[in-house]
């Protein structure tokens, strides 16, 4: 481990992350709010530190990354970024505490969407921006995005894409590394700017509009809103934002795919006929379980049930409708939407479509070699074997997952959180979703959880967005041997 | 430029990682998982699991948009018939087979004349024993290499501690020589490639790389104290395909050759095959045999059986037991920074070799011929000035030649120019250039016809 090295990049992470403040300063000066101050200092903060750790660690020419330390770049880059992204809401002092901007930051930059704010309209329009901005820049990934525009990360790119982009099977769109990320950048771009305009033929403005975008596309759930997407009744709305949040949902390379003319390649791929197909039957089944009990007509019933099953799902997080007014059957369902997420590669939390796919197959093909004890079957998708090693990663992940998931609900509620709020305060940060049931639900905030607690949240946050393996390894006592 | 290689083997694994570091858009396709995965984790390219040979496979890796199809898998059969569907499908694309057995030899022209269109069978084992015959007769000499048909030599000497020129600024040499001195382009010293300057000093144990003259060869290697030993006797180790190729080449220069070989058919064979050489079956390091070969009086004791932990332990005890040079062949590379380290200065590779032969159709621009030297830090090249490329009309000092390149070289109608910062290169010359890796593609660059866009 050269860790010169590794905090000669994290400080041109926290340089380049620095230079990002500029975006919402713009629109600070434009609105003549009280955020201009707060966000100067902030980028003052984070361009030095980002300067003085390059400065300071410029170390000899590097042309490789090991494994090990492309994952601690990215998981100290990680907790680096959310740290000095939190500077602007706490010198904002609209945010409150340190560990409160700080969980903000963090549940921003892993595209979560948990708050602890209580009066979201009362914060200034530079600072709601930047909250909505880095939703943005994490939702893609901002190590992604440096690899696409830093032309030097050249070889060890791959090192830092593979430890913050960790699809069980990965996929290079192009032969170089910078070039896949490019792509992936361009696409999402892309994607984002025909919502801002679809979203203001609908009626909103320019800033909100904007707002918006940069938390739907990351799957991200800030809204500029107290009442989420609530605040804005319409049915128009509502189907634009569905229809987003879905494509966010759906892997990358299919979009790619589909922009350069193959038109099939969402139906071709098996993971995204499972995440459709997914959404489909959760959606008809809340709504009927909703119709009658809830919503009069089954019209509302269908447009209340499928918005909040796809938000959840894609672990976005708005909220058009407080679901917890819902029977129960509905909400255990929204629950175990937080666990499935969305399809792998694309900029969902949660386990991941594919690794539940490949998680059920094993089972079957465990069962299938109880009754036939010499059969040899391998496990498909889309036509070809999954080879061993992934399968092994993906059991792996998946026993964390639960386990991590466990172990923080224990933490939660140890700090004298009820039942249902401390499972769900663990399931919607783990899976990047946002708010939770109980004391966290879509009219809650996370203010009232406990100081320790938020830690705890944070570490999920991250887990999360990382895919647990880049994170956890730190914790690993090999991971620190020579 | 995209550039499809068929086999992750050693071959494969080095030109795309000597590709991938020029920027250039490779797909490496292979079946064995375990080899594409060692791709992948250590090389920035994009890879395929699946047959090299396959259309379905081709396709996928974007056959159509390729410029150039390697095929260098161990198989020459699954080559051939990559370059086959690869043909079919795309047949505007370049296509390099490597081809190691001898059997095809006469057909090489064939193939690329008629259909399938492979331009070039690679052939290493051909490279390799080029590459033992150059060597051979200078001891220390780890390359040498003859660009413009032999006329300009580019070599490679390791600097003894006895030299005159060890401790000596490279300002300095002609004045303590009292001649004109070859052109230093590189040193290695600790592994670490210097392009020295008139201030440096050459070291004890620097690997030198000059250029030379033909006429003045033989000086310039005065100058570094080497000379060019008469070759009289040769004891290979190990009668493998090289072996036999290179007994063959020796009979025809009436050179006395023994070779031992451990395999009894292989024997019986290779008394078949060949004439004047001396066959004998036993084992390489077996020190009787050796003795009762009289390895001391031997020139040169060349190893190359098929292990190369053998080699080199059998090219040791030759040493010890007063054989005058040793030349051994190894195929990892990751043991070649080892070998000056052990006293083995003059080894051979056959995949290095086949890196070598591939790299030269790689480049862009009219490039006639191109190598690479130790660790693959620099290459030299000779290209053909095209009228339209960007060094052509203009003294030399105004080109705009990338930090750490050098024109070392201008071939004008059979005459050899070292050239200076006024000498003007014209339409058609052929240009010597020496080039660190990082400078590479901007060298490509200004060769190239201007309006190439790839």
């Amino acid at each position: 481990m050269r860790w010169h090295f590794i905090l000669s990049i994290v400080g041109i992470l926290l340089f380049f992350l620095g230079l990002c403040m500029a975006f919402p300063l713009f629109f600070g000066l434009y609105y003549k709010d009280q955020s201009v101050i707060p966000l100067l200092k902030a980028m003052g903060i984070t361009l030095a530190a980002g300067l003085s750790l390059i400065v300071c660690f410029r170390s000899v020419k590097v042309d490789y990354i090991s494994h090990r330390e492309g994952m601690a770049i990215v998981a100290i880059g990680w907790t680096a970024i959310g740290l000095f992204g939190a500077f602007p809401f706490y010198l904002g002092s609209e945010f409150g505490t340190f560990i409160d901007a700080f969980f903000e930051s963090v549940s921003g930059f892993t595209t979560t969407g948990s708050s602890i704010l209580t009066n979201i309209e009362g914060v200034s329009k530079g600072l709601l921006f930047w909250r909505s901005f880095i939703q943005w820049l994490g939702g893609m990934g901002i190590i992604v995005l440096s690899v696409a525009i830093l032309p030097f990360l050249g070889v060890g790119g791959m090192q830092l894409y593979k430890a913050e982009v960790p699809s069980p099977v990965p996929d290079k769109l192009k032969p170089r590394i910078r070039d896949t990320a490019m792509i992936l950048w361009k696409v999402y771009v892309l994607i984002s700017l025909a919502e801002v305009l679809l979203l203001m033929i609908g009626g909103m403005d320019f800033y909100d509009a904007l707002c918006h975008t940069f938390t739907t596309m990351p799957t991200g759930g800030f809204s500029t809103k107290n009442t989420s997407i609530a605040h804005y009744n319409s049915v128009y709305l509502d189907t634009v934002f569905i229809f987003f949040m879905i494509l966010a949902g759906i892997n990358f390379s299919l979009h790619y795919q589909f922009l350069r003319g193959k038109p099939l390649a969402f139906w071709r791929d098996s993971e995204c006929r499972f995440f459709l197909g997914a959404v489909l039957v959760l959606t008809g089944i809340v709504s009927i379980n909703i119709y009658g009990s809830v919503y009069e007509t089954l019209g509302q019933a269908l447009r209340f049930g499928s918005f909040q099953v796809v938000s959840i799902v894609t672990t976005t997080g708005y909220a058009t409708a407080d679901y917890e007014l819902w029977p129960a059957m509905s909400q255990i369902i929204l629950l175990l939407c937080m666990f499935l997420g969305a399809s792998a590669g694309s900029t969902g939390g949660g386990m991941k479509c594919l690794r539940v796919m490949l998680y059920f197959k094993y089972c079957y093909k465990e069962l299938f070699s109880l009754i036939h004890p010499h059969a040899v079957k391998h496990i498909k998708i889309g036509g070809k074997s999954v080879p061993e090693d992934v399968m092994r990663s993906v059991l792996g992940f998946m026993g964390l997952y639960i386990g991590l998931f466990a172990f923080s609900s224990v933490l939660i509620a140890s700090m004298g959180v009820d039942f249902m709020t401390s499972i769900a305060a663990v399931a919607a940060t783990i899976g990047n979703i946002g708010p939770g049931l109980g004391m966290v639900g879509p009219s809650d905030n996370f203010a009232h959880i406990p100081y320790l607690g938020k830690w705890v949240l944070i570490w999920c946050m991250l887990l999360g967005r990382l895919e647990i393996y880049t994170v956890i390894i730190l914790l690993v006592p090999e991971f620190w041997r020579k | 430029m995209k550039i499809i290689i068929v086999g992750a083997g050693e071959v494969g694994f080095n030109i795309a990682s000597h590709l991938a570091f020029e920027n250039k858009d490779v797909v490496v396709i292979d079946h064995n998982r375990v080899a594409i995965r060692h791709v992948s984790d250590n090389i920035d390219v994009q890879v395929l699991n699946g047959s090299g040979s396959s259309p379905v496979v081709l396709k996928q890796a974007g056959i159509k948009e390729a410029d150039i199809l390697l095929a260098v898998t161990d198989s020459d059969e699954t080559n051939l018939v990559a370059c086959l569907v690869a043909n079919i499908i795309s047949p505007t694309t370049k296509k390099l087979a490597r081809i190691r057995s001898a059997d095809y030899d006469e057909y090489h022209d064939t193939f690329r004349d008629h259909t399938p269109h492979i331009d070039t069978l690679i052939n290493p084992e051909i490279e390799v024993v080029k590459t033992i015959h150059r060597i051979m007769n200078v001891p220390g000499a780890v390359d040498v290499d003859d660009f413009a048909e032999g006329r300009v030599k580019f070599v490679g000497i390791h600097l003894d501690k006895s030299a005159r020129l060890a401790g000596v600024r490279l300002s300095e040499i002609s004045a303590k020589i009292g001649k004109k001195i070859p052109l230093i382009a590189a040193v290695i010293r600790d592994e670490e490639l210097i392009i020295p300057r008139g201030n440096d000093r050459l070291l004890a144990g620097d690997l030198v790389y000059f250029i030379s003259e033909k006429d003045n060869y033989l000086d310039s290697l005065a100058i570094f104290d080497k000379q060019v030993e008469p070759i009289g006797s040769v004891l290979i180790i190990g009668g493998g395909n090289i072996g036999f190729r290179l007994a063959n080449l020796l009979e025809e220069k009436a050179v006395l050759t023994k070779i031992i070989e451990k395999d009894p058919d292989r024997c019986a064979q290779l008394a078949e095959r060949l004439n004047k050489a001396v066959i004998l079956h036993g084992d390489g390091s077996d020190q009787e045999l050796l003795r009762e070969e009289n390895i001391q009086n031997m020139d040169v004791v060349i190893t190359l059986t098929d292990d190369e932990e053998t080699n080199i332990l059998t090219s040791l005890l030759a040493k010890r037991m007063g054989a005058a040079n040793t030349i051994t062949k190894i195929s990892k590379v990751s043991y070649l920074p080892l070998m000056s380290m052990i006293g083995l200065e003059q080894v051979v590779s056959p995949r290095l070799s086949a890196v070598n032969t591939i790299l030269q159709h790689i480049r862009r621009g009219k490039v006639i011929s191109a190598k690479s030297i130790k660790n693959e830090q620099a290459e030299i090249m000779e290209a053909v000035a095209l009228e339209t490329s960007d060094v052509v009309g203009k003294p030399i000092k105004k080109i705009n030649i990338p930090k750490g390149a050098l024109i070392t070289g201008i071939i004008r109608n059979d005459n050899v120019i070292i050239p200076s910062g006024e000498s003007v290169i014209e339409p058609n010359d052929r240009i010597i250039i020496f080039s660190t890796r990082q400078a590479i593609p901007k060298i490509e660059k200004i060769l190239a016809v201007k309006l190439e866009y790839f």
